[in-house]
């Protein structure tokens, strides 16, 4: 039951986002960080490896993203995390004014 | 892995055209109406299992969402043999036939052209939906010049020496600050800067000539280069440093900044002083406002210093912002004042004197914390007070109105009073990364209402805007009558080099911290566009 109304809750709190096109800014704000601290870079490095290994010819799409989704996903600097947070919060408390 | 369309695409568009990617992609994946994104936020879920997961795709042959990492999909595609669908993140087309994504032209263009439409709709900068390609005649510079350079860690890429020409080592120092600010760097090595006709051929601008210096040290030559042009120039436009005695490295700083200010536009003297003029006003004040210049020096190290003159009788602020390049602090309350009967009396008359003793060892924190503390300023000197209309006595408070990209701190070890001159070597501690919030007009305000305000340091702000790092300190050593400069440089992001004249070695960051410190220079470490 608690996982359904946290699916419930993060469907409408996606809705929102989506809505007041603040999903958007928020993609351009993480893409600028990440792009920042280097860790777009480092994920493209990541990806030329993997797909040195696995050969041009073979590689597809589906490949990459599992092999790299988990790195991406742990090398996310903490104050990025924060920052991206820190707006959202910002963003509903606006909401729940309105 | 495709980088190009396949036939199973190719058979699609034949039949059914663009149309049904067009209508997808205009809601769901680059929406640029309210309209669209309502529609976006209500439908973009998968049709099985009602959830809006992270890989999303749309049938492109019927009204069908499906989550790719739950195969809904896939599910989709194989029952119906519907084999092509619209990844809804990025908008990429995935055959089912040939298990990969695959990439047509006119589908690439329609997207490009709605992506550039949904940025704008959201004041966003569309520049990351682009990449570089190189234009025919780029694509031919490429190639007739093969030789490239790879960035890796350790790599000495734009660190050289400079050659003392004869007590230039202040010079020295700051040329190599300059060339190690980020900014400044990126400003140059884009070839920005677009000179006068007339200045560029005359080789008088001072600009041009970072420009080339910026060739130099980024060149790879490992020999040391000799900035006798630079020298020339730097003689030729602020006659008070020329000469071969030794100079203050902040004044040549100064000056430097001013000349490069100044050549930014290629204006000569008078014509810079009627559009200041024509800018400011009959009286001549400048109102509050920062320098009106747009050049590349203003960008990165102008700020604003607000004064705020409080009067003591009506409470009324007074407040006026000045332009700053660099900010002055003093190391302490300082000695009293010298006479011939006290203990100093072993050096009355040589004119300096060096004692550690006198000022406690301090932070930069610290100075910071005096040099914005409310001032009261004595009976002695009251100001008119615009609203009592009388002379009353006040406080007078000054604070960071307007951070610039690059602040220069300039600690004053040098003492120029009747009588004596004096350096102070006092140790004083600076931070590798420093919160410049506290100083700020604005933690002022929030202070308002008291009569001794006091700066509190607000803890933990998430906000990165003030935060700065350290990227180059310039020491001097020696006494006031004879003394060297050196200085140290951040190059790539935490590799510190010592710069003595032609001699770079590496340095590690403690020693650096641990240095005297004269000038400092911290970067800011998020930039935000204005």
């Amino acid at each position: 039951d608690m996982k359904r109304k946290d699916a419930q809750m993060r469907a409408t709190i996606n809705q929102k986002l989506i809505e007041t096109g603040e999903r958007e800014r928020l993609k351009e704000l993480l893409r600028t960080r990440l792009i920042e601290c280097g860790w777009r870079d480092q994920l493209k490095q990541h990806c030329k490896e993997v797909v040195k290994q696995k050969g041009l010819e073979h590689i597809t799409v589906d490949d990459l993203v599992s092999e790299i989704t988990p790195k991406g996903r742990a090398l996310v600097p903490d104050n990025v995390k924060k920052e991206l947070l820190q707006r959202i919060r910002t963003f509903l408390a606006q909401q729940s004014n309105i | 892995m495709t980088i190009m369309s396949c036939q199973h695409l190719q058979n699609y568009k034949v039949i059914h055209g663009s149309s049904q990617f067009r209508i997808i992609h205009a809601y769901f994946v680059a929406c640029s109406s309210p309209d669209a994104r309502k529609r976006k936020a209500k439908s973009g879920v998968c049709h099985l299992c009602h959830f809006p997961s992270f890989r999303l795709h749309a049938c492109l042959y019927c009204v069908f969402f499906g989550c790719y990492s739950s195969k809904h999909i896939h599910d989709h595609a194989e029952r119906k043999g519907h084999s092509l669908a619209l990844d809804m993140t990025y908008g990429n087309i995935y055959c089912f036939e040939c298990g990969d994504y695959v990439y047509d032209l006119e589908f690439e263009q329609i997207a490009q052209s709605q992506n550039t439409k949904s940025a704008k709709s959201l004041c966003l900068k569309p520049i990351h939906f682009s990449t570089w390609e190189p234009t025919e005649m780029e694509a031919e510079i490429l190639r007739q010049n093969p030789k490239r350079r790879k960035m890796e860690s350790r790599s000495t890429i734009g660190l050289r020496g400079l050659i003392n020409l004869g007590n230039t080592c202040f010079m020295n120092c700051i040329v190599q600050a300059l060339i190690h600010t980020p900014v400044l760097r990126d400003f140059f090595l884009a070839d920005k800067h677009n000179c006068q006709p007339l200045s560029a051929e005359s080789g008088q601008c001072l600009v041009c000539e970072m420009a080339r210096l910026f060739q130099e040290f980024y060149s790879g030559n490992r020999t040391p280069h000799i900035p006798f042009r630079l020298l020339h120039l730097v003689w030729t436009n602020a006659r008070h440093l020329a000469g071969y005695e030794q100079q203050d490295a902040h004044e040549f700083l100064i000056a430097a900044l001013d000349v490069l200010h100044r050549h930014c536009k290629g204006y000569t003297d008078d014509k810079l002083l009627a559009i200041n003029r024509f800018f400011t006003g009959k009286n001549g004040t400048t109102a509050g406002n920062p320098h009106h210049c747009n050049c590349i020096i203003d960008q990165i190290f102008t700020g604003g210093l607000q004064s705020d003159v409080t009067c003591q009788q009506c409470n009324n602020v007074s407040t006026t912002i000045d332009p700053i390049w660099d900010i002055s602090l003093d190391l302490g309350p300082g000695p009293p004042l010298p006479n011939t009967n006290s203990s100093s009396s072993s050096s009355p008359t040589s004119g300096f004197t060096n004692s550690p003793g006198t000022y406690e060892s301090t932070s930069l924190i610290d100075c910071l914390k005096r040099f914005t503390k409310p001032e009261h300023l004595g009976s002695s000197a009251k100001i008119k007070c615009s609203i009592c209309k009388s002379y009353q006595e006040s406080t007078k408070q000054l604070t960071m109105k307007k951070l610039p990209v690059v602040a220069c701190f300039h600690l004053k070890r040098f003492e120029h009073s009747t009588g004596y001159h004096k350096k102070i070597s006092t140790f004083v501690s600076f931070p590798e990364e420093l919160d410049m919030t506290p100083f700020m007009s604005s933690s002022r305000n929030n202070n308002n209402g008291y009569r001794n305000q006091i700066i509190q340091e607000s803890a933990k702000s998430l906000s990165c805007e003030n935060k700065y790092s350290l990227f180059a300190v310039v020491n001097h050593m020696g006494t006031i009558e004879c003394g060297h400069y050196t200085c140290y440089i951040r190059q790539h992001k935490d590799q510190w080099f010592k710069c003595d004249d032609h001699l770079i070695t590496r340095a590690d960051l403690p020693t650096v911290l641990k240095s005297e410190g004269y000038l400092l220079f911290y970067h800011k470490q998020i930039l935000e566009y204005q």
